[in-house]
């Protein structure tokens, strides 16, 4: 718009500030996000210090919270007390106290070659049963508190802003809100056909509509108005678009989806695809995965599970092979809302806190970490007490691999986790 | 720039509609008309279509079976009548997200629809009673399986956290108990489905199966009593936050920012009385802050926004397609958005604001365009500005209007326009 930007601030509907109303759904609305007085934050991003990756960082989200204890099986009387009927009975053994799924065959394989780091009992203090609250959580890396950035946008506020749209690549049918930065955005893709509008021939001439964008928004500005927000992200998406065409070509079949097709089968699809990212002439620093499968099995976990990781084990091997010579710079992070439950509940388990997640690649410090929970001291719902905080997770790899300072990022020291040599 | 007059009623019927139907906008002067132009429900309520109960396993889960009825649904989005009553149901729609990825059977989404239709405009008291007692609603959220012996929290929780109190609200774990507790007992026939309980009850219908439910006494958000589901539900909407969480949440909807203190408890204050949705609609949009220059395109516009008011705002080449909704392609192009009604991402609903802004969500509108079948004629987008005012945009920065005029194919006139900086919000 012409003439002087019209600013849309918070402070204009609200009277007396520092009170922030959370958006129940992640990502709220246009204007909690771009008004430059954020209250929730009292820091500004600051430009951290910073160097080099050592290599891409792919997140794979497990959304609706992983039975990991089905996944990383303790050899404890009291898991198959509490779960007689879908307890694993057959693991795959990794040392006397641990088992594998035994669907994840390949990586057992991976753990046997030092290739796999297992971090136990990863939750967060306090800690909250639902979706939302808990996934807001390991999202904006703030416990109990709003979800206006996401940790991973942070990191892209503090290190590459917005010069490079493909910094961080998120594969999923919608954008997570655990890379929304302030000033910073990521690119998100559903298949492999990157940005490409889908047209009918009829309308073919519209296809290269995309290049004009930039004439929508001819002088770049520093954005403060939602305006100005729009104008830079159409320039950004025409970037983000041209560079993406150079690393997966105009092939790739896209990935058929239906209304009401199971989740399930696109997590091999998307870990794939990641692996054809990192092997691409500008790979990103960070592929996050997530709209993969299911995982929150409250009923029939008995099937679903084992599919689930089935599907884990297999989409993270095409992972490594489509990345190609680059797999040797590839590290691969699972992290969850929550775990399961250790008591069974009928045909599956609710809603729990601390999990064991996966760190693969060459780079790891293979073998176990952190302090496997007690299952005979559970606490008042039922749930195991976390012993590593999640954001100890995310410090080692901001600090280790991306070669970041993690402090300003999370918002606090979490040290304690070296996952990474 | 200040907010044109134009504008300035455009924006009232984008926000009290779907889309921005350029009759009406162009046939409105103030916006008190614009106002009382969508609250209008004079006009009768056309009958939606029905599903026939499925007969067989295989049709039962026939997804597709669902597209037929959207469309209707589009089609009522598009329709330039009873305007508020379909932005209700969508905001409904969106508040009790439910999604066909788990209920699978169309029947039963289709089912729950006609249930929000039924109370989007009257008494959320009754909304979310019926809504409790869905079919849909009560395999979604594990309603079929809490029972006395074995409780599922599912509903329960998320009733609260999202339907009612909001998580700051104050309630605990043990009141989530509480209200499963109280929940238990419902179930739905679905025949076919593996583990589908025969009540009696007719097929695909709720059913209360007293030797499932809890029948103790549970204390509730700080009542004790043996409440059932219905006794449960009365304790949550007697909790002050109810009114404010929900009132709030109507508010950021129409008027695109959040209401400050004193509003939140004026508007849950006439909310409370009885729950009548129209009154807390009148009283949002008679505040000055609904028609304020802040308010005027403070929010991203949805996909579905954007399909809608393509399909109004240029004359299709095959009619029947765009009454339908824009047919497959339509639904395709939101699939990709992330943006497929009875397909929300997750229970909290579909997104908003500025995960909408993504790079692929800018780049998948222009899927859209499949939408109105084929070119329109060339005489329709000569002038930009009048091409601009279908969409229902009347102030254009001359940088779009130049981007637009530089392209002479109508075709490429109406997908930049569709993806102009104007459009992308409402």
């Amino acid at each position: 718009m012409t003439g002087e930007p019209r600013r849309v601030t918070r402070r204009q509907f609200l009277t007396g500030a520092g009170i922030v109303a959370t958006a129940a759904v992640a990502g709220g609305y246009g204007v909690s996000v771009w008004t430059r007085d954020a209250p929730t934050t009292k820091k500004q991003a600051r430009t951290v210090a910073h160097g080099d990756p050592r290599g891409t960082l792919v997140v794979v989200e497990l959304g609706g919270g992983n039975d990991a204890l089905n996944m990383v099986v303790p050899n404890d009387p009291a898991y198959r007390a509490l779960r007689p009927t879908l307890g694993v009975s057959d693991p795959i053994h990794l040392d006397d106290e641990t088992g594998l799924h035994p669907k994840l065959v390949k990586l057992a394989e991976r753990y046997r070659r030092g290739q796999v780091a297992i971090v136990e009992g990863v939750g967060y203090p306090d800690p909250n049963l639902s979706h939302f609250a808990s996934l807001a959580t390991w999202w904006s890396a703030h416990p109990g508190g709003s979800l206006d950035t996401g940790w991973l946008g942070r990191y892209l506020d503090a290190t590459v802003g917005f010069d490079d749209p493909l910094a961080l690549v998120a594969i999923g049918p919608t954008p997570s809100p655990a890379v929304l930065g302030e000033r910073s955005f990521a690119t998100s893709i559903a298949d492999a056909t990157g940005l490409t509008p889908r047209l009918p021939a009829w309308a073919d001439r519209a296809s290269d509509v995309v290049a004009a964008w930039r004439g929508f928004a001819p002088a770049p500005v520093d954005p403060v108005t939602l305006t100005e927000r729009v104008d830079d992200a159409l320039r950004l998406t025409v970037s983000a678009r041209d560079e993406l065409r150079a690393t997966l070509g105009t092939g790739g079949a896209p990935a058929a989806s239906d209304v009401g097709a199971a989740p399930g089968g696109a997590l091999v699809d998307e870990l794939e695809l990641a692996g054809r990212l990192v092997a691409g002439r500008r790979r990103p620093r960070v592929v996050y995965v997530s709209g993969t499968g299911d995982f929150d099995t409250h009923q029939g976990e008995a099937t679903r599970h084992p599919a689930l990781m089935a599907d884990l084990d297999t989409g993270i091997d095409r992972l490594f092979t489509a990345a190609g010579p680059a797999g040797k710079d590839l590290l691969v992070m699972t992290v969850s809302e929550f775990g399961r439950r250790p008591a069974e509940n009928g045909s599956g388990t609710d809603h729990g806190t601390a999990a064991a997640h996966l760190l693969v690649g060459s780079s790891v410090r293979g073998g176990r970490h952190g302090a496997r929970p007690s299952l005979a001291r559970l606490d008042q719902h039922g749930n195991p007490v976390a012993t590593v905080d999640f954001r100890a997770l995310y410090a080692s790899v901001l600090r280790d691999w991306l070669h970041a300072d993690p402090e300003p990022v999370l918002d606090g020291a979490f040290g304690g986790l070296r996952v990474v040599a | 720039m200040s907010v044109s007059d134009r504008e300035r009623v455009s924006h009232v019927v984008r926000r009290l509609s779907v889309g921005a139907h350029p009759d009406v906008v162009g046939a409105l002067r103030t916006t008190d008309d614009a106002i009382a132009r969508a609250l209008d429900l004079s006009a009768p309520a056309a009958p939606p279509p029905t599903l026939a109960p499925p007969a067989t396993e295989e049709e039962s889960r026939r997804v597709a079976a669902i597209t037929e009825p959207l469309a209707w649904w589009i089609g009522r989005m598009r329709a330039d009548s009873r305007l508020i009553e379909e932005r209700l149901v969508w905001f409904w729609h969106d508040h009790f997200a439910t999604s066909i990825a788990k209920v699978r059977v169309p029947y039963l989404m289709w089912q729950q629809h006609l249930t929000i239709r039924r109370y989007a405009t009257g008494s959320f008291a009754d909304l979310l009673h019926a809504m409790a007692k869905d079919p849909a609603m009560l395999v979604w959220l594990d309603g079929v399986t809490n029972t006395a012996r074995q409780r599922n929290e599912n509903f329960g929780r998320e009733c609260m956290e999202l339907f009612t109190l909001g998580r700051n609200a104050g309630y605990t774990q043990d009141d989530v108990v509480a209200a499963s507790r109280a929940f238990t007992g419902w179930v739905v026939d679905v025949p076919f489905r593996r583990n589908a309980v025969a009540a009696g009850a007719a097929p695909y219908a709720a059913a209360f199966v007293p030797r499932r439910h809890d029948a103790g006494t549970k204390t509730l958000l700080g009542a004790t009593g043996d409440f059932d589901l219905e006794g449960a539900l009365d304790v949550i909407l007697d909790h002050p936050a109810a009114a404010r969480f929900v009132a709030t949440k109507l508010h950021r909807e129409l008027v695109g920012v959040d209401p400050d203190p004193p509003t939140v408890a004026r508007l849950a204050a006439t909310f409370r009385r009885d729950w009548g949705v129209l009154s807390l609609v009148e009283a949002i949009v008679t505040s000055p802050a609904f028609t304020s220059d802040a308010a005027v395109r403070a929010k991203v516009r949805t996909p579905l926004e954007k399909l809608v008011t393509l399909l109004q705002a240029v004359p299709s080449r095959a009619p029947a397609h765009a009454a339908n909704g824009g047919g497959k392609a339509a639904l395709a192009a939101l699939r990709r958005m992330g943006y497929v009604p009875f397909a929300p991402p997750n229970v909290g609903g579909f997104p908003k604001g500025a995960p909408l802004l993504g790079p692929h969500e800018l780049v998948h509108a222009l899927d859209l365009l499949a939408a109105i079948g084929g070119p329109p004629p060339e005489a329709f987008t000569a002038d930009v500005d009048a091409l601009f005012a279908r969409f229902g945009v009347f102030d254009v920065a001359p940088a779009s209007r130049a981007v637009v005029a530089s392209h002479d194919d109508p075709v490429t006139r109406v997908a930049l326009v569709l993806t102009s900086p104007e459009v992308a919000l409402t």
